[in-house]
């Protein structure tokens, strides 16, 4: 009696490849990513195009990130940090003109007028947000733009997690400030 | 993240705040992917060491006032916008289309719109239903026979009227695909047109 041989896996249930890291990267914190630089860049268009420069640069210095010291995510906010300065030195020379700040702001409001309305909301916010000085709006936008805990953003900013809170309620007191004036 | 984590005096900021939720585009994803595996590199050159900088620096400043230049001087951009069509089979002509082109080159922007305000064009209340930056992207599955095109007008900002506009929907006011094309000899025949 021969034995039964063993069980082959079909080829159709092969598990698929897994993506290369930029992808699987991009599909786990492209969102995230994206939404800490609309909070410091003034139209969509510019924040997809930091975004895509980010994972760009991210898959060239793949070999320099070590999975042993920690997840990809604080080094990826860390190379959109960079990102983000370089850009702004950049924009110094050559301006930037958005052909429409808000058409990624989530909106529920039923009706066009509300859209709008909700829109000039967040427009004067995030003027009063971009007249912050630059470590508060750090805070600010890993905070409500990316929605990352304390703990995170203290591992991005290099600070202790009661600093962070700290600085985020100094930082929304400036805002609330600017807001009223 | 939860509410009331701030203190009550900080509340009003922090609800505005929640309420500033940006989202990216959905053909985003598939254009960043497609560029990492084109193996596109960053537009900054990542950092180099000392020596290579000093082998380089001399090379760079030669060239620093010429980049200077071309960045003061960037080339021209044309914003078209052109409405109203049935581009998204919802049955009404509603829905508009927004390019943002350098003329003679390829398509920089393409938005399709629905024109909730009948404004005739593109405004703030309007309903976007595709976005695209220059890369053309299917972001989701198409339905066989959704396709609507429009020709010939000058969509790409180059003077002629002789170029086509694609859009492919996977249902009625979901649209996967748009593009456009530079038409052939015989605007009529698909086959000769060239993307833009």
């Amino acid at each position: 009696m021969t034995p039964n041989p063993p069980a082959t896996r079909a080829p159709d249930a092969a598990p698929a490849p897994a993506p290369p890291a930029g992808e699987q990267w991009y599909t786990e914190f492209g969102t995230r990513i994206y939404r800490y630089l609309r909070y410091h860049v003034a139209s969509a268009d510019d924040a997809e195009e930091l975004t895509a420069e980010t994972f760009l640069r991210a898959v060239r210095a793949a070999g320099r990130f070590d999975p042993a010291r920690g997840n990809p995510k604080a080094w990826l906010f860390r190379i959109a940090q960079n990102v983000l300065r370089d850009a702004r030195r950049r924009d110094r020379r050559r301006g930037s003109v958005p052909l429409e700040s808000f058409r990624d702001l989530v909106s529920d409001a039923p009706s066009p007028e509300e859209r709008v309305l909700h829109q000039e909301e967040v427009r004067r916010l995030l003027t009063a947000v971009d007249g912050l000085a630059e470590r508060d709006r750090e805070v600010v936008s890993l905070r409500y733009g990316s929605e990352l805990e304390y703990g995170e953003i203290a591992s991005i900013l290099g600070i202790r997690e009661p600093a962070v809170r700290t600085r985020l309620w100094r930082a929304l007191g400036r805002l609330r400030e600017a807001m009223t004036q | 993240m939860t509410p009331g984590e701030v203190p009550p005096d900080l509340a009003p900021v922090d609800r505005l705040l929640r309420r500033a939720r940006f989202e990216p585009r959905a053909s985003l994803g598939p254009e960043v992917t497609g560029r990492l595996r084109r193996g596109e590199a960053p537009a900054v050159p990542h950092r180099r060491t000392p020596l290579v900088w000093g082998a380089t620096a001399a090379g760079f400043a030669g060239l620093a006032g010429a980049v200077w230049l071309m960045a003061a001087r960037p080339a021209p951009t044309r914003t078209i916008d052109r409405c109203c069509f049935d581009l998204d089979g919802g049955g009404s002509l509603d829905d508009g289309v927004l390019v943002v082109t350098t003329p003679g080159q390829r398509v920089q922007r393409l938005w399709v719109y629905e024109d909730v305000d009948h404004s005739g064009g593109w405004t703030a209340g309007d309903r976007l239903r595709f976005v695209r930056g220059a890369a053309p992207v299917l972001i989701g599955p198409p339905v066989s026979g959704a396709v609507a095109t429009q020709c010939c007008l000058d969509w790409d900002g180059g003077g002629a009227a002789d170029d086509g506009l694609m859009v492919v929907r996977s249902s009625p006011d979901r649209v996967v695909m748009a593009a456009i094309y530079e038409t052939g000899p015989d605007p009529a025949s698909i086959d000769g047109w060239q993307l833009r």
